[in-house]
């Protein structure tokens, strides 16, 4: 069902994540967080066995994480369609072992169980498919 | 484990008893009520696994029997030798089938497995079935032929049940997900609903458009489909509220996210000191079986079983008390 993406793709993916890239450095300068965040979150590669470009498209998902002051504002702005990808990048943000990440991901983790539930984690942690 | 079926009116009992690791001893009964004493009859399932579900046919001349050895074991009953026959489907699932369920045809079988997958297979048995002159094609009067698999779910499949005319299926995932497929057959209509808490172990038809989910969050969730064909999520039996955030957590619940979130947890770990969700069983619920007729469109009365050792019948005659009597 999903069709995994090869190699030579994985090129044309890194071309659109930097291109993503940019244009979330430009709406973080503007304050837009939650719109910077959907952006990063949109498009997300998770069909692709090619860890470069997890790695990449991960790389933007944790700027726009980082840059969330207002974590409320935030999920009251964000779609419930964006729960489950959030959750998978909360966790691979928490499996880095960095404080200021962790921190981060740990609040923003919080608050996003009580808005989606226990089975957006559940679905998190059974998907070994589509993995960031 | 035992796991029984009664069934009305032929009054056949069945029990399977399966040790794990023992796998050589595990066997099969079909009870049988002789002049009122139950007497056992054993079946040769020839499994090297343990068997993990059962369920008669709707005329209840078959039975079918999933098991840990990725078969489904279909039992007939040879009156020339006073045995039951059993023929294996060997071929497709990869790995454990969870649940199986009879279409109403008495032909149709749908079975999920721990690949994730929920197939539909053909049982028809020469001699017991006979051809039905509007039966779909000529797949499904070939013994062991898959009419369909569906792959909705990218993990463990359980809980497979019909709708009463056959039309609908219904299955859930382990990742709290539920999968309602409509029209079976060439071109389905599938659609996967995901809710908000645990995963659901089980579900019942309790009418051609709203079915009953059990599972680890032991109180039973209704779901149905509305007027254009969606289904979702409409409420749990028994609680009166979506809960909120804070009160939704039992006590290990909140100790575990008390850790987890360390100090920067504030009010949410606070309360609820012996909170438990579901007010009738205590853990999570295994199994729902209707109690109604067999085979009417309607079900109003069901029973749950869970691992708490309890058996709950639920009467929807009172829906808005959303009473559930303790057996």
């Amino acid at each position: 069902m999903a069709e995994f993406v090869e190699a030579d793709n994985a090129e044309a993916i890194i071309a659109r994540i930097e291109t993503k890239s940019r244009k979330i450095e430009s709406l973080l300068k503007q304050y837009k967080h939650v719109e910077a965040l959907k952006t990063a979150l949109e498009g997300s590669p998770p069909k692709t066995r090619d860890e470069r470009c997890k790695s990449a498209n991960w790389i933007v998902v944790h700027r726009a994480i980082m840059a969330i002051k207002d974590i409320d504002g935030m999920l009251n702005a964000l779609d419930a369609e964006y729960y489950d990808i959030l959750m998978k990048y909360l966790y691979r943000g928490l499996s880095t072992g960095d404080r200021p990440t962790c921190d981060q991901c740990l609040k923003i983790h919080e608050k996003l169980t009580e808005r989606a539930g226990l089975g957006c984690i559940l679905r998190c942690l059974t998907d070994t498919l589509n993995t960031v | 484990m035992t796991g029984t079926r009664k069934l009305q009116p032929l009054i056949y009992f069945e029990e399977i008893v399966h040790l794990g690791n023992l796998a050589l001893r595990f066997m099969l009964y079909v009870w049988s009520l002789e002049a009122g004493e139950w007497v056992p009859t054993l079946v040769i399932l020839r499994l090297n696994r343990a068997a993990l579900c059962v369920q008669w046919s709707p005329k209840e001349n078959k039975f079918a029997v999933g098991s840990g050895a990725k078969t489904v074991c279909i039992c007939y009953y040879e009156q020339e030798n006073n045995w039951w026959v059993s023929k294996l489907i060997r071929k497709r699932h990869e790995s454990s089938v969870t649940s199986v369920a009879w279409h109403p045809n008495n032909i149709l079988l749908a079975t999920t497995s721990t690949d994730g997958k929920c197939r539909v297979f053909s049982t028809f048995i020469k001699g017991v079935d006979t051809k039905d002159s509007k039966a779909a094609s000529p797949a499904e009067t070939k013994f062991g032929e898959q009419i369909l698999q569906l792959d909705l779910s990218y993990s463990w499949a359980f809980g497979v049940k019909w709708s009463p005319t056959g039309n609908t299926l219904a299955y859930v995932g382990h990742s709290s997900m539920i999968y309602f497929v409509d029209d079976v057959g060439p071109s389905p209509l599938a659609q996967s609903v995901a809710f908000r808490d645990l995963p659901l172990r089980d579900v019942l038809f309790i009418s051609e458009k709203m079915v009953i989910g059990v599972g680890y969050d032991s109180n039973p969730m209704v779901f149905a489909s509305d007027d254009t064909g969606i289904w979702s999520f409409i409420r749990y039996i028994g609680e009166k509220k979506a809960a909120s955030s804070n009160s939704s957590y039992s006590s290990q619940f909140s100790e575990a996210f008390g850790k987890f979130y360390g100090s920067q947890s504030k009010s949410a770990t606070a309360n609820d000191a012996s909170e438990s969700r579901g007010g009738v069983h205590d853990n999570c619920i295994n199994s729902i079986v209707s109690l109604s007729k067999a085979g009417s469109p309607k079900v109003m009365r069901f029973s749950t079983s869970g691992l708490d050792g309890k058996i709950a019948i639920w009467d929807l005659e009172n829906m808005e008390q959303e009473l559930g009597n303790q057996v």
